[in-house]
């Protein structure tokens, strides 16, 4: 449905919501269809609805084989929708804190997703790194949204991009925000959480890991170009890092054994080419990231497809363990043959005019670019050659189990759509050429065409085949040392830096509790005594002049005197006691005590939190003490301080009691003229219908604040419980 | 285990706490108290029959197993009163209804979305403490 939403308002030329959100801080709902969102959007909902049918068929399996319950799958279902829609939003949001929010949601989607087999902690592991490595990231981009907005006033798209100019700010806040998107698009040298990530069941790394969330990185890049291009120096760099991640995965892809993970570290370089190519800027830059992304995420879906497909044909999870599968299996056989040729760039699939129009772009960017990505694509060659001809070629081994057709035939959709893009490439070439226009800010001219002469980019082409099969047959030989160069990267690479981080806030955090909990009486004392010492001071210098008056006792006083006479009392009993039952109760009568004294005061509000406060205090004093041993009190209240011990605290009790004296003394000598905003709220309570005015600030006036608050209640009664929970189950 | 006269006081306390919680409640706009003070009230009413029945008697009588239900419907509760003021493109929460308006009267009591909020309020505080209450009470079974 949403599908066929975005395909229609793509032909009809696009629209767009604007909702006030937050008006007071100038928030916006603001959607807009425009290209760019088109291209994103149907690629988001076109293979979402492929990856629901396969995953139909293939979650059911996969849960048997692990003997959890079939309703689970309502669970990833529910996760895939959540993250559908987050990516369309994602794709049409025009308010830059509005993209914000849906970027966040879809990592909470994601990380729900590829923790899909919550019992397996490499899972939940890998998961997390997903969460923290774009989250954390995610935190740098607000932050670089927040420059943006201090420094223009805005956070719409439309109107940054028209006010904003080249300065040192902008391009900070820009390349702030440009890093979350490469953490996102899992670009060197964040690219090690998405090998990881494949521990999501298969489904969802079609998904995710082809057209949704690794792309939703290469949109933003592609969203917020205008503003990268202010600065040349971001352009470059975006070039560096492409070509990084090009290097990195290819060479990764070559040397990798598992399906998954090396069809991850050929998502890693395919996005190294995308941010290459939005670092090459300009119209042919954009065209070619634009048409790129499309091809890509058609051909790398279909691949994951397949290898979730062979997988449970045959129970193997790695080019060692497969071969042969291209007789018993002829159709997946050719489908996913269609769909690497497409990434491998042959003619006759759409993937022929991403390379081509990508070496246009490197040609007009310069010689060296040009020789690079002659090399990226040589390497892209070998690695798509050697999963395909592992999988499907040499010696057969043992007969394939026999799998859903559902599992087969929307890889067999997505290489036709491959194949007919090779041959009418023109409603591909018009979805890219749309949000291109949108990249670049300027109308595009996007063509792509076979033209059968010895130009530039034909010539490139031909020397990648040739290079990436000299590549292909020199691997035997290179194994060993890219086994290494895997080894390495693993161990030593910034996976190495993520672990440690996070060991190393662990342990902060660890400290900083025991030093807490440690020396609670003395972290304590070193925030109340430097504040009383600064109340004294003031006392002190304080003018005395009509400061201590004494006023009139009348007759209707005497309820309040005779309150605060008890409260005092109590609060001198309460040095008496040893038995700690007696001790608790003292401190309590104060309180009610005290309660009583504001009831008179005309404060009934606050009496009566006060009195709840007491009555919910001399509970839990109670209930401590039932839950400690009888003869832990006892020896404890039988303990004599020492005799200094006593001195001094005598001394605190009485210093601190004079202070707390005098300061109340003085501040009823002269009573504060009533204040302006608790007047106005006064006024303000009759507005808002209520007579309270204390439960109309919580309700009303400070209503976002309860919100929140409540929420905080909320969160830490699921804390508390599920801490005791986990408890108990130990 | 506790005793008989502990048992009476506190059985005979429920219905009055809840009582004064309700009234709280829905005159807290025009009278003292709020949304947090019934709830606590009303919580403490709850605590009792904890202290003087044990777990399993208290959750026989009373559904004390949807707490965070309860807690989870109050979020909702707020949310939506915060949130639909937006839909009608209004300020999130704005009440209703406006200054101007007098609001309608059914008996004494008026209707105004505030009320709703701090009804939301009341909800999420005492399902939470009733939630904590219980997973305490449990712990401290299982260490007894």
């Amino acid at each position: 449905m949403a599908l066929a939403a975005f395909v229609a308002g793509w032909l009809t030329g696009g629209g767009g919501i604007d909702l006030a959100w937050a008006p007071t801080w100038d928030l916006r709902l603001a959607f807009e269809l425009d290209g760019l969102a088109a291209l994103y959007g149907i690629l988001a909902a076109g293979i979402g609805v492929l990856v629901f049918v396969y995953a139909s068929a293939y979650v059911p399996r996969h849960l048997a084989h692990q003997g959890r319950p079939r309703r689970e799958e309502a669970r990833l279902h529910a996760a895939m929708v959540l993250f559908l829609i987050s990516m369309l939003g994602l794709t049409t949001a025009q308010d830059l804190i509005l993209l914000f929010v849906f970027w966040d949601l879809t990592a909470v989607a994601s990380w729900l997703l590829i923790g899909f087999d919550r019992h397996d902690r490499e899972a939940r592991l890998s998961a997390l790194m997903a969460l923290m490595v774009t989250a954390v990231s995610a935190v740098l981009m607000l932050v670089g949204i927040l420059m943006l907005r201090v420094e223009y006033a805005t956070t719409q798209l439309p109107e940054l991009f028209a006010v904003a100019r080249q300065s040192t700010t902008v391009t900070v806040a820009v390349a702030l925000i440009v890093v979350a998107a490469l953490a996102k698009s899992a670009q060197v040298p964040f690219h090690f959480w998405l090998p990881r990530a494949m521990a999501a069941p298969t489904p969802v790394s079609a998904y995710l890991h082809s057209a949704a969330m690794v792309a939703a990185g290469v949109f933003l890049l592609s969203r917020i170009h205008p503003l990268i291009a202010l600065d040349g120096a971001l352009l470059d760099a975006l070039v560096v890092v492409g070509f990084a991640s090009m290097a990195v995965g290819g060479v990764l892809a070559l040397a990798a054994d598992g399906l998954k993970r090396l069809l991850a570290y050929s998502t890693i370089s395919q996005y190294g080419y995308v941010v290459t190519m939005l670092g090459v800027g300009g119209t042919a830059g954009a065209a070619a990231a634009c048409f790129y992304v499309l091809a890509h995420a058609l051909a790398k879906s279909a691949l994951f497809m397949t290898a979730g497909a062979v997988t449970e044909a045959t129970g193997a999870t790695a080019l060692s363990g497969l071969g042969g599968l291209g007789r018993r299996m002829p159709l997946l056989a050719a489908a996913s043959g269609a769909a690497v040729a497409a990434i491998a760039a042959l003619p006759l699939t759409i993937g022929f005019f991403k390379d081509e129009l990508f070496f246009k772009a490197a040609l007009e960017h310069g010689s060296l670019t040009a020789a690079l990505a002659v090399a990226g694509a040589a390497l892209t060659f070998a690695y798509m050659a050697r999963f395909w001809s592992g999988i499907f070629l040499g010696s057969p081994r043992d007969a394939p189990q026999p799998i859903e057709r559902r599992l087969v035939w929307p890889v067999a959709l997505l290489a036709l759509a491959a194949v007919g893009g090779g041959i009418v490439v023109a409603p591909f070439a018009a979805l890219a050429q749309d949000a291109a226009a949108v990249t670049s800010g300027a109308a595009v001219k996007l063509e792509a065409a076979y033209h059968l002469d010895a130009r530039s980019e034909n010539l490139m082409a031909l020397a990648a085949y040739a290079l990436g099969a000299f590549v292909l047959v020199v691997r035997g030989v290179l194994s060993k040392p890219l086994a290494i160069v895997e080894w390495v990267g693993t161990h030593f690479g910034p996976e190495r830096a993520y672990s440690a981080s996070l060991r190393g806030l662990n342990r902060l955090s660890n400290q900083l509790h025991d030093i807490e909990v440690r020396d609670l009486r003395t972290r304590v004392a070193a925030v109340i005594v430097p504040g009383a010492a600064l109340v004294a001071v003031g006392v002190v210098l304080t003018p005395t002049e009509g400061a201590y008056r004494v006023g009139q006792i009348v007759a209707a006083d005497t309820p309040l005197v005779a309150a605060l006479a008890v409260c005092a009392l109590a609060a001198v009993a309460v040095t008496a006691p040893r038995n700690h039952l007696a001790l608790a109760l003292m401190l309590s009568a104060v309180g009610f005590a005290l309660a009583t004294a504001y009831s008179l005061l005309g404060a009934p509000d606050v009496a009566l939190v006060a009195v709840l406060i007491e009555t919910i205090f001399a509970l839990l004093f109670v209930g401590v003490f039932a839950l400690l041993p009888a003869d832990v009190l006892r020896r404890e209240a039988r303990l004599r301080p020492h005799r200094s011990r006593q001195v001094r605290d005598a001394g605190i009790a009485i210093v601190s009691g004079v202070v707390t004296t005098l300061v109340v003394w003085a501040a009823f000598s002269r009573p504060v003229p009533s204040a302006g905003m608790a007047e106005r709220h006064l006024t303000l309570a009759e507005d808002a219908h209520g007579k309270d005015v204390v439960t109309v600030i919580l309700a009303d006036f400070r209503g976002l604040d309860t919100l929140v608050e409540i929420t905080v209640v909320g969160v830490a009664m699921i804390g508390v419980t599920a801490l005791l929970a986990s408890r108990r189950r130990v | 285990m506790t005793s008989v006269l502990t048992q009476l006081v506190a059985r005979s306390l429920l219905a009055p706490a809840l009582v004064v919680a309700a009234g709280i409640l829905v005159k807290g706009y025009s009278d003292v108290g709020d949304g947090f003070a019934a709830a606590i009230v009303a919580a403490l009413g709850i605590l009792l029959q904890f202290l003087a029945f044990g777990r399993a008697q208290v959750a026989a009588v009373l559904p004390i197993r949807r707490a965070p239900l309860v807690a989870l419907c109050g979020l909702g509760l707020a949310v939506t009163v915060f949130a639909v003021p937006l839909a009608v493109g209004a300020a999130p929460l704005e009440h209703w209804p406006p200054a101007a308006q007098s609001p309608v009267h059914v008996g004494s009591l008026e209707l105004i979305t505030a009320v709703a909020f701090d009804v939301g309020v009341f909800l999420l505080v005492l399902g939470s403490a009733v939630a904590i209450i219980d997973a305490l009470a449990a712990t401290a079974e299982d260490e007894a």
